[in-house]
């Protein structure tokens, strides 16, 4: 071995080849402006939207699938077999799984906004095994990382959230052609509230604990807060789930107890890092990660607002985009401005000995350009659905479109940059 | 190990040692970046670490630290630090 080779042995071993989770990337970055156009055609039904094929359905799936689960998919595996140090001797299955997802999606997507049946069940089924299939090849990752016990235990209540959310949707979508299913609003609640808190919360609340620290140079959390977190949500995704079973609905308010209280220690606990940390200018990215937190807060006051029978207009439609637009994807989006350069200059490194420096490998004018647009987007739609204007969603979702087209960019840029560092593998 | 920062640390002949093996991430980061931030700390600094710290040279570019490998072993990768003259 070489003394870069024995200098370099180790991460650069357990890294997939940069194509795999650079197409997931990708791809999310297209249905990202995918998912912003298909709330421009849908901005007359959003207001009221409370369930249906169509061009909103489509636009929710285009956003957590194609956005956040692509992206989820990716992260998770390049990352965990990084920080468990055990290597993913097998790529096949990281290609089959885009295949089965990137098809999978776009069919069902095209098949809701079309309202054509047989498409959205073959995109169901297509999707439903690439979300399987990943998280088959999740536990096996899981099953190494002894050494962050907490983060792991999220992953496999995360992974446990996503079968159950796939199986949920499989069923959903062949109740549209059959409706064999007695409570099919009901079901709907629970799969979109299993896959916003289950599946994403909890990835996202779990990967934080690692990589927050990691972007602002801070130590690793306390013990103890960690796992907090983790029993409340479980708590509040049991409970949530029970509240559906007949004169149990009174269940929401210590569900939705739980969950605020499991985001009050994930943000204690992120609040932690913020003051513990040694980068003092944490850029921009950590301005999208700050107001994902926040929204994620509105989004939980908004729900018990709501339940509280507060006069919130189109509250569903509002609780929903604040949730999944404002917290996923805005944290999403800021998390992915640190996570691309980083693994960028980790292939990089692989290939001539050292990496180069991220701030060679990002460009700043696109993800200045998507966030002058993200956030202006959220305002716009969200009182368009609070005012009953579509207009409002009009423009909020074209300047979305725009701003993703910006992050696209950003993304597309350090691909090409990688590949020609980097052979595609 | 002090309460300050992970790991373990020792004085040598050769430089100041930092251990960083079988911390969990970003702990090794922490550990290194905590005693080169350390007042009258001017290196060597020999920093062991079980993985590549790929997250570490812009770090050090930005501190003003060099780094160069030290001779590899078994499971362990080790930097010498030295300050940018």
């Amino acid at each position: 071995m070489s003394m870069a080779g024995g200098f370099l042995g180790g991460a650069h071993d357990r890294l997939l080849p940069a194509s795999i989770p650079f197409r997931f990337f990708l791809s999310a970055a297209g249905f990202q402006v995918l998912a912003w156009a298909a709330l421009l055609v849908a901005a007359g039904e959003v207001p009221g939207f409370r369930g249906g094929t169509g061009p909103v359905l489509a636009a929710i799936h285009l956003l957590t699938l194609g956005v956040l689960a692509m992206t989820a998919i990716g992260a998770s595996l390049q990352l965990f077999p990084v920080v468990t140090r055990r290597a993913l001797t097998r790529h096949w299955p990281g290609h089959l799984v885009f295949a089965l997802m990137l098809v999978g999606v776009s069919l069902l997507c095209w098949g809701m906004g079309a309202h054509r049946i047989a498409a959205m069940q073959l995109g169901a089924a297509l999707t439903g095994t690439g979300l399987a299939g990943f998280a088959l090849v999740t536990a096996g990752n899981l099953r190494g990382a002894s050494a962050i016990p907490a983060v792991a235990a999220h992953g496999w209540l995360a992974m446990a959230s996503l079968l159950v959310v796939a199986g949920l949707g499989v069923l959903l979508v062949w109740d549209f052609a059959d409706g064999f299913l007695a409570g099919h609003g009901a079901i709907a609640t629970l799969h979109l509230v299993l896959a916003i808190f289950g599946f994403m919360g909890l990835l996202a609340f779990g990967l934080s604990l690692v990589l927050i620290p990691m972007f602002a140079l801070s130590r690793s959390l306390p013990k103890g807060p960690d796992w907090g977190q983790l029993a409340l949500v479980a708590l509040a995704l049991v409970l949530v789930a029970a509240s559906n079973l007949p004169g149990a609905s009174w269940l929401f308010w210590p569900a939705l107890a739980a969950g605020l209280g499991a985001a009050g220690l994930h943000l204690w606990l992120m609040a932690t890092t913020m003051k513990r940390r040694m980068r003092k200018r944490l850029g921009l990215s950590f301005r999208l990660i700050r107001a994902s937190w926040g929204l994620l807060v509105l989004g939980l006051l908004l729900i018990a607002a709501w339940g509280a029978g507060a006069p919130i207009p189109n509250a569903p439609a509002l609780i929903v985009f604040v949730l999944l637009a404002g917290w996923l994807l805005t944290f999403l989006c800021g998390v992915l401005q640190r996570i691309l350069p980083f693994l960028a200059s980790m292939h990089a490194a692989g290939k001539s000995g050292l990496p180069p420096l991220l701030s060679d490998l990002a460009g700043e004018g696109p993800l200045n350009l998507h966030a002058s647009c993200h956030f202006p987007a959220l305002v716009l739609c969200a009182a368009g659905i609070l005012l009953d204007q579509p207009m409002l969603i009009r423009l909020g979702a074209a300047l979305g479109v725009v701003g993703a087209a910006g992050f696209a960019v950003f993304a597309l840029r350090i691909a090409a940059k990688l590949r020609r560092t980097v052979p595609a593998g | 190990m002090n309460d300050d920062a992970p790991g373990v640390s020792w004085q040598a002949e050769d430089g100041l040692h930092v251990d960083t093996r079988g911390l969990a991430p970003p702990d090794p980061l922490i550990a290194v970046l905590w005693h080169l931030s350390q007042p009258g700390q001017e290196g060597p600094v020999i920093a062991h670490f079980d993985r590549n710290p790929v997250h570490l040279y812009a770090e050090l570019e930005r501190l003003g630290w060099g780094h160069e490998p030290a001779e590899p072993g078994p499971d362990v990768v080790t930097l010498v630090l030295r300050p940018i003259e």
